[in-house]
């Protein structure tokens, strides 16, 4: 047995070298030479012994008879221990970011239930099918072309074995500089683009992308006519949302920021506070403008009256959920478990829950001392808005930062309700702008604050060597690129979704009319009603701005 | 002045990009790009917000 283990040392030494070997010599995509020299003196368990005693301490199950042999008449070879140490890193970098990916597909059912709490039960139907039919329409979009217009030029990615396939990026070569704009390979997942990594990549930035589809239904509820949202989703998902995921994460020029310009490491978003919340934000607030609010949410002074939504379990189960998916979100965006600082997943997972609670906490104390309350509704935007806010830095950043973000971010999401509410009259039934809007900008600024300067995914970030630094941290540059970013949000982003759905709005219509709105929106425009066994609340224009709620009031 | 708010909102971004290209003061261009995100947030809540207000639907 003694023997045994001194065999598996040399040769854990031996598999152990030659990666490092392999990993100095790109590309790694080349299979090792069957040729090598050949591995003996190792014995594994017999598959008798197995059968007999079975292996209830797992001493006999993986070992060197499990290591796949190319050349059963030469015998294992150091070759097959690389190439076997090749794929077990990659198989476990798949197999996390697939997981992660269908913790964040979840989050669907997270959005689908916080909205559907948030808004009244008359137009509940209505609202869980455009959360439910963002998944299908998103996916159609992002198949078709978003998903290579965002990452068609982004190889190559390491911990997915390269995705060498997607290498062609449209480059603007403007002013002296190259201004990377858009990926050109792997429309409708076609050609090359049949590729084992490439489909991973592809699930795991679909449900991103699908993520800020269902922001958009939240902020326009309750007065969206369905076949609108469902040109506008396609537009959101086929389009737009791709340019910024491209210019961001798919080697774009916003993250050549700091290789082009000089700007600490280009823009930085981890996980997307700024790729999917505020670009879902953004574009939730261009179409809650021009839809304009519900009836009877302002009085003919322009004083609002609160709305309340029908039921608050679905509201904080939803907040759950959706903190439960998050923990695909951002730890899943290291792309793998195995390699290039992938490790750093624990500090990422608990940056998340930290910022979450923290997030959660300011709320309800800022509702209470403001209010009078504790406000179950806003606690729950709190927790989202902390989690939303950390999603960029969570990479970057130690769990002190993370407290701080979040912190900033509950009171962030109490003041911008406000403001959307009784400043800017721009109705928002769920808080989606604030949450996802304006915490969103928050967390892709506080990278350029609170990065640290201590992660290392492989020893670089968008191709400048080191680590990421906050202007806390002696990097002001980084918070410049981060600026660039946000202005890039709210300049093309939200400007691409403006006209998009204004087009949309000449085309097809925006807003239900004003008897379907007000009788709900369940059969006018679903045909069936939510809760057909419930009595329901239907209203008329008399009485649109007297029975909604109370008049919202300070104290 | 919905097109008025739209060309703001793009030229806040112009104003943040071009401050990459004028200059390499890492303050000048955080300076450009602060004033860039403001002209834009002055044309979405200035101009296209207060073009939709003027029309809501509790003003008719």
């Amino acid at each position: 047995m003694r023997r045994k283990h001194v065999h598996y040392t040399r040769l854990l030494f031996a598999v152990l070298g030659l990666t490092a070997a392999l990993s100095v010599v790109a590309p790694m995509r080349v299979k090792a030479e069957t040729g090598s020299t050949t591995v003996t003196g190792v014995t594994a368990p017999a598959s008798a012994d197995i059968a007999a005693k079975g292996d209830p301490g797992a001493e006999m199950t993986g070992t060197v008879s499990d290591v796949t042999i190319a050349d059963t008449k030469q015998g294992l070879t150091l070759a097959d221990l690389a190439n076997q140490a090749g794929q077990n890193k990659i198989a476990i970098n798949f197999v996390w970011t697939l997981v992660a990916g269908f913790l964040v597909m979840f989050m669907q059912a997270g959005f689908a239930i916080v909205e559907t709490g948030l808004i009244r039960a008359k137009s509940a139907n209505h609202t869980m099918m455009m959360n439910f039919m963002v998944y299908g329409l998103g996916l159609f979009a992002y198949w078709v072309s978003g998903f290579a217009i965002q990452m068609g030029g982004s190889a190559p990615i390491a911990n997915l074995g390269g995705v060498y396939p997607l290498n062609s990026e449209y480059v603007l070569n403007l002013f002296g500089k190259p201004w990377p704009l858009f990926g050109m390979k792997g429309f409708f997942l076609s050609g090359t683009s049949y590729d084992v990594g490439v489909m991973v990549l592809f699930l795991f930035q679909m449900v991103f992308m699908d993520t800020t589809t269902t922001i958009v239904t939240g902020s326009c509820a309750e007065r969206w006519k369905y076949s609108a949202f469902c040109v506008s989703t396609i537009g959101l998902g086929a389009l737009i949302y791709p340019l910024f995921g491209n210019w961001a994460w798919g080697c774009g020029w916003l993250s050549q920021l700091g290789a082009n310009f000089g700007l600490g490491h280009g823009y930085c978003d981890f996980a997307g506070s700024g790729v999917v919340h505020a670009v879902g934000g953004l574009t939730g607030l261009a179409v809650a403008m021009q839809l304009g609010p519900r009836i009877g949410k302002y009085n003919r002074d322009g004083s609002p009256n609160a709305i309340p939504g029908h039921d608050l379990s679905y509201v904080l189960l939803g907040c759950f959920i959706l903190a439960f998916g998050w923990f695909g979100f951002n730890p899943g965006s290291t792309l793998g478990a195995s390699g290039n600082g992938a490790l750093r997943i624990g500090s990422i997972a608990v940056n998340t829950m930290l910022a979450g609670c923290t997030g959660s906490f300011a709320a309800l104390l800022y509702m209470w001392i403001r209010y009078g309350k504790p406000d179950a509704s806003m606690a729950g935007n709190g927790l989202l808005a902390g989690l939303v806010a950390i999603t960029a830095p969570s990479g970057f950043v130690n769990s002190l930062a993370a407290v701080i973000i979040g912190w900033v971010a509950g009171i962030l999401v109490c003041v911008g309700v406000e403001f959307f509410d009784r400043v800017a009259k721009v109705d928002d039934p769920v808080g989606a702008m604030s949450v996802h809007g304006l915490n969103g900008l928050w967390g892709v600024l506080s990278v350029g604050l609170f990065a640290d300067g201590r992660s290392n995914y492989g020893g670089s970030w968008n191709g400048v060597a080191g680590s990421v630094k906050g202007l806390f941290y002696g990097d002001a540059g980084q918070l410049v690129a981060q600026l660039i970013g946000i202005a890039t949000l709210v300049g093309v982003i939200f400007t691409l979704s403006f006209l998009w759905n204004w087009l949309v709005d000449v085309i097809v219509g925006q807003r239900c009319n004003p008897k379907a709105e007000l009788a709900g929106l369940d059969i006018p425009e679903m045909g069936a009603l939510c809760y057909p066994d419930f009595q329901l609340k239907a209203q008329d224009y008399a009485s649109a701005s007297s029975n909604v709620g109370s008049p919202v009031s300070s104290k | 002045m919905r097109i008025a708010g739209v060309l703001l909102v793009v030229g806040g971004w112009l104003l943040a990009v071009a401050g990459l290209l004028l200059t390499t003061s890492t303050f000048m261009r955080g300076i450009f790009a602060c004033a860039g995100i403001a002209l834009s947030l002055s044309g979405i809540f200035g101009f296209l917000n207060q073009y939709y207000l003027a029309r809501a639907i509790w003003k008719r």
